[in-house]
């Protein structure tokens, strides 16, 4: 994945801002992971802060660095509010 | 393409502007603010706002994160590539942001050596390859960003590896919403609120704006559908009459946020007294340099910057988009003198900016003749 693949105006870069993309653990790579997107391009991401992770989970990425994890199924996205 | 197909249905899409329509209070006019420039791409690129009645309208707010770079913070990354011991890195972004003395572009076509990276961990790598040569990070962003720079420092120092430093420009989203609440410029209903910032932060630090400014803010992910059903849990809280901090994305928004991201921001950074933005002026507390723990990391302390406050150019009104105070394309010099090829203001510059999501969406030339009408 290069640095002109997401920098264009159109598509927004992802480095910048609010921007993160959704990818999955392919394996483990010492202390990093790598990880795929659903176009099956890959890069190696630094996970130490969203804990222990296993090929198949899906980690939220920006500028690098998996900054959550992802729940793997779409129905248990719930939407909730303060004091629930 | 899955998670990402189901969020921009356009049947869906109609269905739930319906939907926001029957909720509004006839004559009633709805002003809520999309504080993240995430949001702003979103709803230019998608068409959001076709979806919404007339009397709700969307303001763009500050969260563009090289938008609120000041002139002088640009002068003094320039300063610092110009030596010719230094490599600069940035993110792509930045590299045509006007300074007082021209962009890191102009900069790098006179020949500094300033490069674009896509993490600053790609920045600690070439300090690793170039050990005769200091290489400095031009760190920006809101929260979202912060851990990946405050973890990119913490493996420098693991590593001990002494060239590498970073020029500070994290900012914190909180004190700016803070800011426009209190600014007489602006009347606001509501708030979506930074879907990644979110991410790492929780939504408690939003408890403020519920209780204490009675307006409700939601917590809102990036795709159409997201922003949409947020408009929605908006409105239905003003038909019952409550104001609440609410969580539309969930599958990605912890209620606490990331402890992780959050244990390491704690550890590397500290509050800068006060820090300048751009159109909103110097704000308390506003944004983050290294604690005194990683000083050794610190290239406004390694090198010597200019430091000075520039003025914007006088026919920017940047300030007034950011704040949402004006509209992109009331700006004077929007589309004319002012194009994403040759910007004079940070708005028209990244892709997350208002000016440049108008300008390359086309929404402007329809909001033209509605304005002259």
């Amino acid at each position: 994945m290069t640095t002109q693949d997401h920098c264009s105006v159109t598509e927004g870069c992802i480095t910048c801002g609010d921007i993160a993309v959704p990818l999955t653990v392919v394996s483990m790579v010492d202390m990093d992971a790598r990880c795929r997107d659903e176009q099956g391009r890959e890069e190696l991401v630094a996970v130490e802060l969203v804990g222990a992770l296993a090929p198949g989970d899906r980690v939220l990425v920006h500028a690098g660095v998996a900054i959550e994890r992802l729940t793997k199924d779409l129905q248990t996205s719930q939407s909730t509010r303060s004091g629930e | 393409m899955r998670f990402v197909d189901e969020f921009r249905d356009p049947e869906l899409a109609g269905v739930l502007g319906a939907e926001i329509t029957a909720l509004c209070e006839p004559g009633r006019e709805y002003k809520i603010m999309e504080v993240c420039g995430g949001h702003t791409h979103t709803i230019y690129r998608y068409g959001v706002q076709d979806h919404l009645p007339d009397n709700i309208e969307l303001v763009h707010g500050p969260g563009c994160p090289v938008c609120v770079i000041p002139m002088g913070r640009v002068d003094d990354g320039v300063a610092i590539a110009q030596r010719d011991d230094v490599i600069l890195t940035c993110f792509g972004d930045m590299m045509r942001i006007p300074g007082g003395n021209g962009s890191f572009l102009d900069a790098n076509a006179a020949g500094a050596d300033i490069r674009m990276v896509y993490s600053p961990l790609d920045a600690l790598r070439i300090a690793r390859q170039n050990p005769d040569k200091q290489v400095v990070f031009y760190a920006i962003g809101f929260e979202t960003t912060a851990p990946s720079t405050a973890l990119t420092i913490l493996r420098a120092k693991q590593e001990g590896i002494t060239n590498f430093s970073i020029f500070c420009n994290h900012v914190t989203i909180i004190p700016a919403i803070k800011a426009i609440l209190d600014s007489p410029d602006l009347r606001l209903d509501a708030f979506l609120g930074p879907g990644h910032v979110s991410t790492v932060i929780g939504c408690r630090p939003y408890d403020f704006i519920a209780r204490q400014h009675g307006k409700p803010l939601v917590c809102a992910g990036f795709e159409p559908l997201d922003l949409l059903q947020s408009v929605y849990m908006i409105m239905k809280q003003f038909k019952e009459g409550r104001a609440e901090v609410e969580n539309q994305y969930g599958r990605v928004v912890d209620w606490d946020g990331n402890p992780r991201a959050l244990a390491v921001m704690n550890d590397v950074f500290a509050l800068r007294p006060y820090f300048e933005w751009r159109g909103l002026g110097s704000i308390a507390h506003s944004a983050l340099q290294l604690s005194s723990r990683y000083a050794d990391f610190d290239a406004e302390l390694r090198f010597e910057v200019p430091g000075v406050r520039v003025a914007d150019p006088k026919a920017c009104q940047c300030g007034e988009v950011l704040k949402g105070v004006l509209k992109p394309w009331e700006c004077k010099v929007f589309g004319t003198a002012c194009t994403p090829e040759t910007p004079i203001g940070t708005c028209m510059v990244s892709s997350e900016g208002a000016c440049a999501a108008y300008y390359n969406y086309g929404q402007y030339a329809k909001q033209r003749i509605h304005l002259e009408v």
